[in-house]
């Protein structure tokens, strides 16, 4: 019994420790990236370098790039001994050289290089409609899981259709801010389609919480009068439950967490902590 | 008569030599109860998860667009015996905010500067999406990414995107859909990017070429000293044949005078990949051939990964390949438009 008493200690004192070592070998995970990463950082280094200056490199520029390349280096060198502890030291070591001198030369070229204003303002449109659409598929998935694409189809249609739209006009150079904000709409009015359409589904849980919530406040309000807490706003917190309770039971979630986030004041007025055990 | 008072458990454990023996077995019975310590480690045990999980992402995902917004996606475990839950935002420009909770609710939420009041009214693992712009900065061509993550995260690069410096050791990389994305631990993070027509090769290829490339260590290593023999005397007779051939230089200036811009090939094949084209790139700097080793060492790549690049640009019709003291080089092709 003891012998087995003392394995189960050193089992759960194992378990306690492993995640820590399980996370710590994650980092190790296949170090060749950090070379990766590294000779890409440094070929466009060179590349900027070259069309920023050609041969005539700034001193303290020259001495970072030096110092990145030859952290390169000895970052291969170090994955090549497998010595994982020296190859981050200098991964580390030869990006922040290189970040060093990334910014320095936009530092310098920021009044020089004017960015192509078409351009910059397409690529914010498009973005932004790459964003839009993953906020559509988002409540797309959510109306398919609870079985409501099909009252919501025709909405979801159109704002495919919008998006398209507003991706050829993006591409023609059309002004697509009225489609935009079309979209903007419907997308405001499918959320809260949606939120009436499963509010009933969802109603049940949120009223079985209500149940177990408001027992145990109504346990609490009457430890906080025989603790003579301010009686006023017991009356007013026991009132504002009262409320709710009527309001669930005429099946108006909506009304009953308005009123809820009124309680939830008035039971920290008077002290109680609003979590159920 | 003189009164000792003696200790009955030492006068017990009392040896030959006066060496003093103390029973493990009476220490945990007097001092410890075994069964108790063991219940109580296994209450640690099973609570340190349940606390350490509340409050704490489960996932974070993060997706760069090239103008510098990002879309958000995580999942959090929350306390189910709590009404609401807080979450810290990572910023306060905050986009299509969408928060699910058990069975696929949406929850509502209140936002202020950077913190969402969600009511989660028993919900026990939520999850939240939003669009952000607050986490990537611009300074002439030089993006910069920054964020104080409070758990492990995945960052999609946007497309043409290329790293030139960063704060934090990367977890892990992979390519997806052409673009980057990093693998992170929590903590402060700072990337500096640009864009650029470069990328990196995909990592996963290259970890499969890796397990290949040892196979052809060990067979290299067995045909080595038969190759090592042949090929100390075909270097004589190709340096007796030297003298009777033309210099590099002027073979070098003839061919180059024969190859088409980088501009037009790349017009021609406009189907290359990112990858080759730099292949392409440092043949043409080089005269236009290079020794498939020398693109192995400056592209620090696998020897079957170069291998497949260079046969993919011979089949295109982009390169040519010849032997030269048995090993293969690799020569942009001169009649290139004829194919077209």
């Amino acid at each position: 019994m003891k012998k087995l008493a003392l394995f189960a200690i050193i089992v759960l004192i194992f378990g306690a420790v492993s995640p820590s070592l399980v996370n710590h070998a994650y980092g190790q995970n296949d170090p060749s990236i950090l070379l990766r990463i590294a000779v890409q950082a440094n070929n466009q280094i060179v590349n900027q370098l070259e069309k920023k200056y050609e041969n005539k490199i700034p001193t303290d520029i020259n001495i970072l790039y030096n110092k990145g390349q030859v952290a390169v280096e000895s970052l291969n060198q170090s994955l090549i001994n497998n010595d994982i502890e020296k190859a981050k030291q200098d991964f580390l070591l030869a990006m922040n050289s290189f970040m060093q001198i990334s910014r320095i030369i936009s530092q310098s070229s920021e009044n020089t290089v004017v960015a192509d204003v078409e351009e910059n303002t397409n690529q914010k449109l498009k973005s932004k409609i790459d964003r839009l659409e993953k906020y559509v598929k988002t409540l797309e998935s959510i109306s398919q899981k609870h079985d409501k694409n099909e009252q919501n189809k025709d909405e979801f249609t159109k704002a495919h259709l919008l998006i398209q739209e507003i991706r050829n006009q993006i591409n023609t150079n059309q002004n697509p801010f009225d489609k935009i904000n079309e979209l903007n709409n419907l997308m405001n009015s499918i959320k809260k389609e949606i939120r009436n359409s499963i509010a009933e589904k969802q109603s049940n849980s949120i009223k079985n919480f209500f149940e177990k919530f408001l027992a145990q406040i109504d346990q609490k309000l009457m430890e906080a009068k025989d603790l003579d807490r301010d009686q006023i706003e017991i009356d007013k917190a026991n009132e504002l439950i009262l409320e709710i309770r009527e309001l669930l039971s005429k099946n108006q979630i909506n009304d009953a967490k308005k009123v809820y986030s009124e309680l939830k004041i008035v039971l920290k007025n008077i002290g109680i902590s609003v979590k159920i055990t | 008569m003189s009164l000792i008072i003696e200790p009955i458990q030492s006068k017990k454990s009392l040896g030959d030599k006066g060496i003093l023996f103390v029973r493990n077995d009476s220490i945990f019975d007097t001092m410890v109860k075994l069964p108790l310590l063991v219940a109580s480690m296994i209450i640690v045990a099973a609570l340190m998860p349940i606390q350490s999980s509340f409050s704490s992402p489960r996932d974070l995902d993060l997706v760069i667009y090239p103008d510098g917004s990002a879309h958000i996606s995580t999942e959090i475990n929350v306390d189910p015996f709590l009404t609401d839950y807080e979450v810290n935002l990572f910023g306060s420009t905050i986009d299509n905010l969408v928060v699910i909770g058990d069975n696929g609710f949406l929850l509502d939420v209140d936002v202020i500067d950077d913190t969402a009041l969600i009511q989660t009214f028993g919900s026990s693992v939520i999850s939240i999406e939003y669009d952000i712009h607050d986490l990537v900065s611009k300074q002439g061509r030089l993006w910069t990414f920054s964020i104080d993550s409070p758990s492990d995260f995945t960052l999609l690069l946007p497309k043409n995107s290329a790293i030139v410096g960063m704060t934090n050791l990367p977890l892990n990389m992979e390519i997806i859909n052409e673009q980057n994305q990093l693998t992170l631990s929590s903590g402060l993070t700072e990337i500096d990017y640009l864009f650029s027509i470069n990328s990196i090769t995909n990592p996963i290829n290259e970890t499969a070429n890796q397990e290949d490339s040892s196979m052809y260590v060990i067979v290299g290593g067995i045909i080595g000293g038969i190759i090592a023999v042949i090929l100390v005397s075909i270097i004589i007779i190709i340096r007796n044949k030297q003298k009777n051939v033309k210099t590099i230089n002027e073979v070098i200036k003839i061919q180059k005078n024969n190859i088409l811009d980088l501009e037009t090939i790349f017009k021609l094949k406009s189907d290359l990949r990112e990858d080759d084209k730099e292949l392409v790139k440092f043949l043409f700097d080089n005269n236009g051939e290079a020794l498939e080793s020398e693109l192995r060492k400056n592209f620090l790549q696998p020897r079957t990964t170069m291998w497949r690049a260079v046969k993919r640009l011979e089949r295109e019709g982009v390169i040519e390949i010849e032997k030269k003291d048995l090993q293969n080089l690799v020569k942009l092709r001169k009649n290139m438009e004829e194919d077209n």
